[in-house]
């Protein structure tokens, strides 16, 4: 499944942490008319590039499912930034 | 187990090695748990790596301040890179490989394939990366594990 929700979490000096939950699964909604205006375009690129259009798709769509469970985080000193993609 | 103490006893006939030392070869073969090479290897294939692990670990002593960094990337993020790396067209993989090649770094990007990193990645659960590295001021850790 593509990733629902990323949480950032943001702390400062003074110890306070701000946690951003971000509804991914609105932002690909929202992407999803962009994605079919522009699908014209990509599949002419791809055919340009000699790239199989669909290999292309699948390729997409199998990394953005494999952002599930990825996690990065950041600290120096008593800041700190992390991002975990659920 | 029995070519090894085969190859110590074969030393010692050809003389390569005192008595003393071929008894104390065959006594750590004989500690040695049987098979644990072999065990190592079944618990890799029965529970296959799921995250790459990066933790870089900085100790610096000037203004800076201590650094960490902690990366967790899925084995599955990968796989779906190399793919992604089989849609570069032939004519950038070249060019890229020539460019490669002029900075003397002996590897070609076109040898990368699905099947080649499925084998990578089933080797994966044994590995481990650690550095050290020690300055004046800094102290920096990194290790690259899987889990």
């Amino acid at each position: 499944m593509i990733p629902f929700v990323a949480v950032v979490s943001l702390r400062g000096r003074k110890s306070r942490t701000l946690r951003i939950w971000v509804p991914l699964i609105l932002v690909w909604l929202l992407l999803v008319p962009l994605a079919v205006l522009l699908s014209p375009l990509l599949f002419i690129g791809c055919l340009a590039c000699r790239v199989n259009p669909v290999h292309a798709f699948s390729v997409a769509w199998q990394i953005l499912c494999a952002l599930n469970d990825t996690e990065i985080e950041v600290e120096q000193r008593s800041a700190g930034v992390s991002i975990c993609v659920f | 187990m029995n070519e090894h103490r085969r190859q110590i006893l074969q030393m010692l006939s050809e003389g390569k090695v005192s008595a003393d030392e071929a008894e104390r070869l065959i006594a750590a073969l004989e500690e040695r748990p049987s098979g644990s090479s072999d065990n190592a290897s079944e618990a890799g294939a029965k529970f296959p790596p799921k995250y790459l692990r990066v933790q870089v670990d900085s100790e610096d002593d000037g203004h800076e301040g201590p650094t960490k960094v902690n990366v967790r990337i899925p084995i599955k993020l990968l796989r779906a890179g190399v793919k992604l790396a089989g849609l570069i067209p032939v004519q950038a993989l070249n060019r890229a490989n020539e460019a490669i090649h002029e900075k003397g770094i002996p590897f070609d990007l076109t040898q990368i394939k699905g099947e080649n990193l499925e084998e990578l990645i089933d080797q994966l659960n044994d590995l481990s990366v650690d550095v050290d590295q020690k300055d004046h001021e800094t102290k920096v850790k990194v290790k690259v594990f899987c889990e």
